[in-house]
């Protein structure tokens, strides 16, 4: 069951990180969409959450032609700094991000959208700066929704497999993950690793959601 | 207080546009706005508060240039140090009453905690009778307490002016009476200029040493008004 | 009665049941032909067997044959967990031994069809050329694209060639796994590792992207096989078509695609 810790770590590994990229750019762009408004608002809100429907491999493929290495993101980063995204853990972590980022930026635009202006408005006027305001009235306000589309974002990059497999490939303790194994051991007909490796995948979204639950406490102020 | 404003914008559809258009100068200490629902009351006061920016004119207090359109002057709400009072009060739901209170006193990133003692906030609660409730929340209080909350966090930042919209609109008869008497205390206690929008007659009577009538986004004269005097920026 | 009416009658209960009935029937699907014929082949055969199939349907109107392509381990994990397939090829003897000792396939009918061989690939653009199994240790080549050994055969030849070199755990390091021959070819392609194994046939559907740097002697040929499975319920169809694949006409179209005889 050796190979079976190294893809949950990995696993893990890849979805914290990929989750982490997205709560930033997730939250950034679903407060811009909050709250500015400008020509084709909408039609940029559309395609950012491409991601959402489009199947993981069609996605793969798009990656694998632009980051890959004759596309033209992944030529420039080999011949500028010699980088190389296909074939690595921080390849599968962009794949991952790209298929969870719909969730943030959804919730957390939905979530912005929901604290009343009004309450900025009020901080502005007794003197804070925009910055400040974020921290202090608009982001305690909305950050349970924000969380929520976070814990979806997780799960959804942890369980990712189509992207990944086309741009990180399957090698044992760099990008084969979790899904990608319960794949392989599948098609080897290694019926007791994939089931011990299913078990294992279980047990960790159980635990992700036990500890999701104990995260958000139990008294909501203010809200009626 | 010298109260001059001149302030002209167009808002919404096509199909519904509002035209504000308001300009008066006054000297009086408690200058009340006075006109029906929808005059456009409240898009003045929010201009004054530079939380609207309107299209013309130009918006001066005791001298102070805070907004005009043509010079190219527009100071930020941040910086006008006016206290303002929204119709709904809107108190921050997620700190307790202290903390609203304590609210302006910082302008960094972290709100005040919860339990530090700060002598400025003390006499506040004392002043406005909140002691008992100061570590409240906002849905735990009444409507005159969270008048009286929204009032306090106001004052905290001692602003040069107070805003006030409708500010007893919310509450019942009986309890109207009693605010207003102590709003009137409060403001010669700390000997603050007033500008109040209201529709309700009782609190003209109540405050104004003078009044602008609105109505339809434009400025209708009162009797003890003079033809307003346009100055130019100082 | 329009469904409407239906709902809103007094026997609305009853009356829904026609319509209710209709729609599960509808999700059922139509039924199968009953000479409907599904070939699980190796990935590698996918252009060669998809014109065997167009001549085979040509030649026998009331049969159609559907292909399911993917690598020969997948496959046999299909079969043997009782996907609905009639024929099955594989690309080395050793996955049809793994579905005769589970006695997915008839034995009897069991033929050997095509050969083919071992290549190492490189991408059109390649500076260097490997010349030999060594040169694939030189630090130039940092991504070799070999087949997944547990389920892809070409990549229990290439494991079984380079443990005979003794260049298996050098190797191995670089080994990027692929979950199929055309999945290995693909990646040569792209330029995304600098060789990869692959079965000759493979790289001539790809003459401008990839180059065959040299092919690889293997110990046990690449010989393919093909047997009617077990289960099937079109038995006679079944032995048809594996008599189709292994006759004169069915070996003159592999040859096209560079399939060697049996």
């Amino acid at each position: 069951m050796e190979p079976a810790w190294v893809a949950l770590g990995l696993s893990l590994k890849v979805a914290l990180w990929a989750t982490g990229i997205d709560l930033i750019v997730g939250v950034a762009v679903g407060f811009a969409l909050a709250r500015w408004r400008f020509p084709g608002r909408e039609l940029l809100d559309s395609i950012l959450l491409l991601p959402m429907v489009l199947p993981p491999t069609v996605l793969g493929y798009y990656l694998l032609v632009v980051i890959g290495r004759r596309g033209w993101l992944g030529g420039w980063l080999e011949r500028a700094f010699g980088i190389h995204l296909i074939f690595t853990w921080q390849g599968a972590v962009i794949a991952a991000a790209i298929v969870a980022f719909p969730f943030v930026c959804k919730s957390a635009r939905a979530a912005f959208e929901s604290v009343d202006a009004q309450f900025e408005q009020a901080a502005k006027v007794l003197g804070l700066g925009a910055a400040a305001i974020f921290c202090r009235v608009t982001l305690p306000l909305a950050w349970r929704g924000i969380l929520a589309g976070t814990l979806l974002a997780f799960a959804r990059a942890l369980g990712e497999f189509g992207a990944t497999l086309m741009v990180a490939g399957s090698i044992p303790g760099k990008t084969q993950t979790l899904s990608i194994a319960v794949y392989e051991a599948v098609q080897a007909g290694q019926d007791d690793l994939a089931n011990g490796l299913v078990l294992l995948t279980s047990v960790t979204c159980v635990a992700v959601l036990l500890l999701a639950g104990r995260l958000a406490p139990a008294r909501i102020p203010g809200r009626s | 207080m010298k109260w001059n404003v001149a302030v002209r914008k167009t808002m919404g559809e096509p199909l519904h546009r509002f035209e504000l258009d308001i300009a008066f100068a006054s000297d009086a200490t408690r200058l009340v706005l006075f006109g029906p629902s929808g005059a456009g009351k409240t898009l003045t006061l929010k201009a004054i508060a530079g939380l609207l920016r309107p299209d013309q004119g130009h918006v001066a207090l005791d001298g102070e240039v805070l907004f005009d359109a043509e010079a190219g002057i527009d100071v930020p709400a941040r910086d006008r140090h006016l206290g303002y009072l929204f119709q709904e009060y809107t108190l921050f739901p997620h700190l307790t009453v202290r903390q609203n209170i304590a609210f302006g006193l910082d302008k960094g990133w972290r709100n005040p905690r919860r339990h530090v003692d700060s002598p400025a906030v003390d006499r506040l609660l004392d002043a406005l009778e909140l002691r008992p409730f100061g570590d409240r929340f906002p849905d735990q209080l009444s409507g005159g307490q969270r008048q009286r909350t929204a009032l306090a966090r106001a004052l905290a930042a001692q602003p040069r002016a107070l805003l006030l919209d409708e500010p007893f609109a919310a509450l019942d008869m009986p309890l109207r009476s009693k605010l207003r008497a102590e709003l009137r205390e409060l403001q010669q206690r700390f000997a603050l200029p007033i500008l109040l929008i209201t529709h309700d007659v009782a609190d003209v009577e109540a405050f104004a040493d003078d009044i602008v009538q609105v109505d339809a986004g434009k400025a209708v004269f009162g009797a003890t008004f003079a033809a307003p005097a346009r100055s130019g920026p100082i | 009665m329009t469904i409407r009416a239906a709902l809103c009658s007094a026997g609305r209960r009853r009356r829904l049941v026609p319509y209710l009935a209709a729609i599960a029937l509808s999700f059922a699907g139509a039924p199968a032909l009953a000479a409907d014929l599904i070939v699980s082949a190796a990935a590698s055969l996918t252009n060669a067997f998809t014109e065997l199939g167009r001549s085979f349907d040509a030649a026998h109107p009331d049969a159609k044959v559907q292909f399911n392509f993917a690598a020969s381990g997948a496959l046999l994990q299909q079969i043997a967990k009782g996907a609905p397939v009639d024929v099955f090829a594989s690309a080395d003897q050793e996955t049809m031994n793994q579905a005769e000792r589970q006695q997915l396939v008839i034995s009897g009918a069991r033929v050997n069809f095509a050969s083919n061989s071992l290549v190492v690939i490189v991408p059109q653009d390649a500076t260097s050329l490997p010349t030999s199994l060594a040169d694939l240790g030189a630090p130039g080549i940092r991504h070799v694209a070999i087949g997944v050994p547990a389920s892809v055969p070409v990549g229990r030849y290439t494991k079984a060639v380079l443990e005979k070199a003794q260049l298996w755990p050098a190797i191995e390091t670089k080994m990027i796994g692929a979950q199929s021959v055309r999945q290995a070819l693909d990646y040569v392609a792209r330029g995304e590792v600098e060789a990869g194994f692959v079965y000759g046939t493979d790289a001539a559907i790809m003459p401008g992207k990839v180059r065959i740097a040299f092919t690889v002697p293997t110990d046990t040929p690449v010989l393919y096989p093909i047997a009617p499975v077990a289960a099937s319920t079109n038995a006679d169809a079944a032995r048809t078509f594996v008599a189709y694949v292994a006759s004169p006409a069915g070996l003159a179209v592999l040859a096209r695609y560079g399939f060697g005889k049996p």
